[in-house]
């Protein structure tokens, strides 16, 4: 007995096959003595076998018939073949009609495709071991090897197979001879079809199964009206363009990628499907080294096929990280991310985007203009997965106007194009192709793939940063927080930071790319830590203790170390939201000015080593003398201005939860 | 002493019914395979009324055995005490066969209904439309091969056979009834025969008439020039038939 589906309730509509209906009206005609085809009989060695017709015939009846060329008639009787309803007598494993002399013969309604059940693997064993018993084990290499696994999966019910195959061979014999004959040619060209030897391409090639038979008549219920009516409503309301335009624009598309449609050009070196070698697909894998000269020539045609292509998009970030813009792509992947990724996290994942990208004064500051910025923080309130939608379009044209142009013209890309390789064209012979068949066998696992893909991630992302545009010198993450967690008692701070697989490298850099808030000095002595005053110029601390000294006026400040830190922690972004603070461009705050201190105030960097760290320092206050008080009272004015990054949306909300 | 005799019966008595119910097997299979070889002339040029008598005449049959054998098979199964192991593999082994069988009968039930439906034979016109498969004998071997089969373990049954739609609703709910009752995995029960083994199994009294057989179907190959014979070569000339192909 068969294994049965237990979702199978007999729904087994497969879309393709709804041409089938419409194929045997043909072969009815085909059939009427006056004006089908015809035919003539066979004659054999020892006998003499009716009903024979040849391609040419065929054709050309077809051609009458529906008042089309020769060509279509072609590939319409080769249609009528690849489905099986005629089969050929000579050559019986190429499933195209020849038009010429060469013989066919129409099968029998038994062996028709039927679109409402598959064919059984269970058939195909009795056929195989009536084939076996026929030919006393000289069956193909493909047989061999469907026999061998068959009997592997139906060994419970491998007795009856046999049992069925000798007494089906022995009611077989029991017909004439030249019947015999043709019930085998029927039989054996209903397997071709239905389990094509390796090279032979059938029609039986079908898409997913559907629930709803697409052959049935629908009944024209109201239900089937209203729709008609809304389709129609519909396309009378939709934008036209002039037909010169679109087909143009066809036109242009079709000549553009002739040559890249495996279809219509032979893949370089062969079409994996057809010739069953894997070199083409190893050689187009997502990360190779040197990509082949067809895909290249793909990135020229246009931005879009560039940044879909994730080679094409590993050059391109190389070319801006020469170019030290390559914000702009880290924000539109980082957009892209926010789009696709789990609901979940969407919503840090919108913070982590604005505060590394939109704030003022974000490190990787990417250059909007105001009113799409406007209308993206004002909508950054509600997040939602398309929230980021206008910036990503804007600055997807913006890198495609600018950088794209001159990427294309750059040395990194001309050196690609140079080491491109364009491989030769396999030449397979049939055995080789056998043997290639043969060989075939799985891939990696998606499990490993995805777990390979977040490895080559996590490296990226801790492998530094992609912009180098700071004078400081250090510009390598430091991946422990520990240091600043400072003598106040607060909540554990993780010392293991995890690396969100949902986030992408992008964010997790925070170095500051904005030239704008370029306030480092390199390792200044003391003296010059009294520019630090209320317009606050950004000073470098070089001492460790410095900022020790002056993280723990921080504290005292009242501003909860482990969240600071942790908010500005690219690596930590579940505590980043509870009490991070940007100041929000709104006004809501009053506290604006003066705008370069806050600024500066707010490249906070966690993973700069401390040497780099700004904080609004006051000049007065550099060594640590208990001035608690005095640190507050004089701080009262640059109070708000020890906030954290606020999201301007989280003035709303209320806090989250310590993360 | 009794009841030693007894169990000697019973074991008898069993040994009898399971070689009962293989014999019944075996002419289910055939009666399946003479089905199947008239349901492939059905739609073409040999079918007509006579053929579909014919048919409905195997059906019928087929109907016969099938509730026969069920008949018997069921309480073997039921009766769960009494066996030995390798009975109960045996007895098993002949349920998920007998599965098999009936499936394979729905199967081919379904095909024929639905080319009785595409090809109904009323009028003239109907049989223009059959399909010129290029069959000329008829059936007649079959049908006979198909009366051949032995049912002399079947009791006489008085049952109707049943309408073909009604049979296939009829072979479901049994198939249905009989995964319900006895739980038997499937999985469980082995083949008897190695892969392989039937092709050795094949007398060869039968050998010389299958190779011209082959030839005749390979041998079909027409010369390129406009002839519309086949190859002229006397049979059983492999020879000739290579020069066939090559001319």
């Amino acid at each position: 007995m068969t294994i049965r589906n237990v979702r199978d309730h007999g729904q087994r509509y497969r879309p393709r096959m709804e041409c089938l209906k419409k194929v045997e009206a043909v072969m009815l005609e085909m059939q009427d003595p006056k004006t089908g085809v015809k035919s003539q009989p066979q004659r054999l060695v020892i006998t003499t076998i009716p009903h024979v017709i040849t391609g040419e015939d065929i054709v050309t009846w077809l051609a009458n018939r529906y008042s089309i060329e020769k060509e279509e008639a072609c590939s319409l009787g080769t249609m009528l073949v690849a489905f099986g309803y005629i089969y050929p007598i000579q050559d019986h494993k190429r499933l195209v009609i020849k038009p010429d002399a060469s013989l066919y013969r129409f099968q029998t309604p038994y062996f028709w495709p039927a679109q409402q059940w598959p064919v059984e693997d269970t058939d195909y064993a009795i056929y195989l071991a009536k084939r076996n018993i026929r030919k006393k084990g000289m069956l193909e290499m493909h047989e061999q090897e469907q026999y061998n696994s068959l009997h592997k999966w139906m060994n419970h019910k491998w007795d009856f197979i046999v049992m069925q195959a000798k007494e089906q061979y022995r009611a077989g014999k029991e017909r004439k001879k030249p019947d015999r004959v043709v019930f085998d040619c029927q039989e054996r060209a209903y397997w071709v079809v239905h389990r094509p030897p390796p090279g032979t391409i059938s029609a039986m090639d079908y898409g997913l199964e559907r629930m709803v038979d697409p052959n049935t008549e629908e009944k024209q219920t109201s239900d089937y009206f209203r729709r008609i009516i809304i389709f129609t409503q519909q396309s009378i309301m939709r934008p036209r363009v002039k037909s010169s335009v679109s087909i143009g624009a066809l036109v242009k598309y079709s000549i553009t990628y002739y040559k890249h449609d495996p279809f219509l050009t032979p893949c370089l070196p062969s079409n994996s499907w057809v010739t069953d070698d894997v070199t083409f697909w190893m050689l187009n894998m997502t990360n190779v080294e040197t990509p082949t000269k067809m895909r290249v020539e793909r990135w020229t045609f246009s931005f879009g096929e560039l940044l879909s292509d994730p080679r094409g998009r590993a050059d391109f970030r190389l070319f801006l990280k020469k170019e030290f813009s390559g914000e702009n792509l880290a924000f539109w992947e980082a957009c892209e991310d926010l789009k696709w990724g789990t609901a979940a996290t969407m919503n840090e994942k919108a913070q982590q985007i604005y505060k590394t990208f939109l704030a003022r004064g974000a490190p990787r500051w990417i250059n909007i203009d105001g009113k799409t910025m406007e209308v993206t923080v004002k909508s950054l309130k509600h997040p939602h997965r398309y929230v980021l939608d206008a910036a990503q379009t804007h600055i997807f044209m913006l890198m495609k106007k600018d950088s794209y142009g001159r990427y294309l013209k750059s040395p990194v890309f001309k050196d690609t194009q140079k080491r491109a390789i364009d491989p030769n064209p396999h030449r397979f012979s049939v055995t080789q192709l056998e043997a290639n068949a043969r060989k075939r066998r799985p891939s990696l696992s998606p499990i490993i793939v995805r777990q390979q893909e977040e490895e080559e991630r996590a490296r990226m992302a801790t492998s530094g940063p992609v912009d180098i545009t700071q004078l400081c010198r250090f510009t390598a993450p430091v991946p422990h927080l520990a240091v600043y967690s400072g003598p106040l008692s607060s909540p554990p701070f993780p010392i293991c930071l995890p690396h969100t697989p949902a986030c992408p490298s992008p964010i997790s850099v925070t170095i500051d790319s904005t030239p704008s808030d370029r306030r480092w000095e390199d390792g200044g002595g003391a003296g010059e830590r009294e520019a630090v005053d209320q317009e606050g110029r950004g000073m470098a601390v070089s001492s460790r203790s410095r900022v020790a000294l002056s993280l723990g006026r921080l504290l005292r400040r009242g501003c909860n170390p482990s969240t600071v830190f942790a908010s500005l922690s690219p690596k930590c972004p579940a505590p980043a939201g509870t009490s991070s603070r940007v100041q929000p461009i709104s006004t809501d705050q009053t506290i604006q000015a003066p705008p370069r201190s806050i600024a500066n105030f707010f490249q906070i960097k966690v993973d700069i080593p401390p040497e780099c760290r700004i904080y609004p320092i006051d000049s007065e206050d550099e060594e640590e003398s208990g001035g608690a008080s005095k640190g507050i009272g004089g701080e009262g004015e640059t109070e708000g201005q020890v906030k954290e990054i606020i999201c301007p949306w989280e003035c709303l909300t209320p806090h989250q939860g310590a993360g | 002493m009794n009841r030693w005799q007894k169990s000697v019966d019973e074991i008898q008595t069993r040994k009898r019914q399971v070689k009962e119910c293989e014999r019944a097997l075996e002419s289910l299979s055939k009666v399946i395979a003479c089905f199947q070889q008239m349901a492939t002339s059905v739609g073409s040029n040999l079918d007509g009324s006579f053929l579909r008598e014919e048919m409905d005449k195997t059906r019928a049959f087929a109907h016969r055995i099938c509730t026969g054998l069920h008949k018997k098979l069921v309480p073997l199964l039921t009766r769960e005490m009494e066996h030995g192991p390798e009975e109960r593999e045996q007895v098993e082994r002949l349920w998920v066969l007998f599965l098999t069988g009936l499936e394979q009968l729905q199967q081919d039930l379904y095909k024929f209904s639905e080319l009785i439906d595409r090809f109904p034979l009323r009028g003239r016109n109907d049989h223009h439309s059959l399909v010129k498969t290029g069959s000329s004998g008829g059936v007649s071997g079959v049908i006979a091969l198909a009366a051949a089969i032995q049912t002399s373990w079947l009791a006489v049954e008085g049952e109707q056979s049943p309408d073909l739609k009604m049979h296939i609703t009829q072979i479901d709910s049994l198939i249905k009834e009989m995964l319900q009752k006895v739980s038997i995995p499937f999985w469980t029960v082995e083949a008897t025969q190695e892969a392989w083994a039937e092709a050795a199994q094949s007398s060869d009294a039968v050998q010389d008439q299958d190779e011209s057989l082959e030839d005749m179907m390979e041998v079909d190959v027409v010369s390129q020039d406009a002839k519309m014979s086949g190859c002229c070569h006397p049979t059983n000339c492999k020879l000739g038939c290579m020069l066939c192909l090559f001319t």
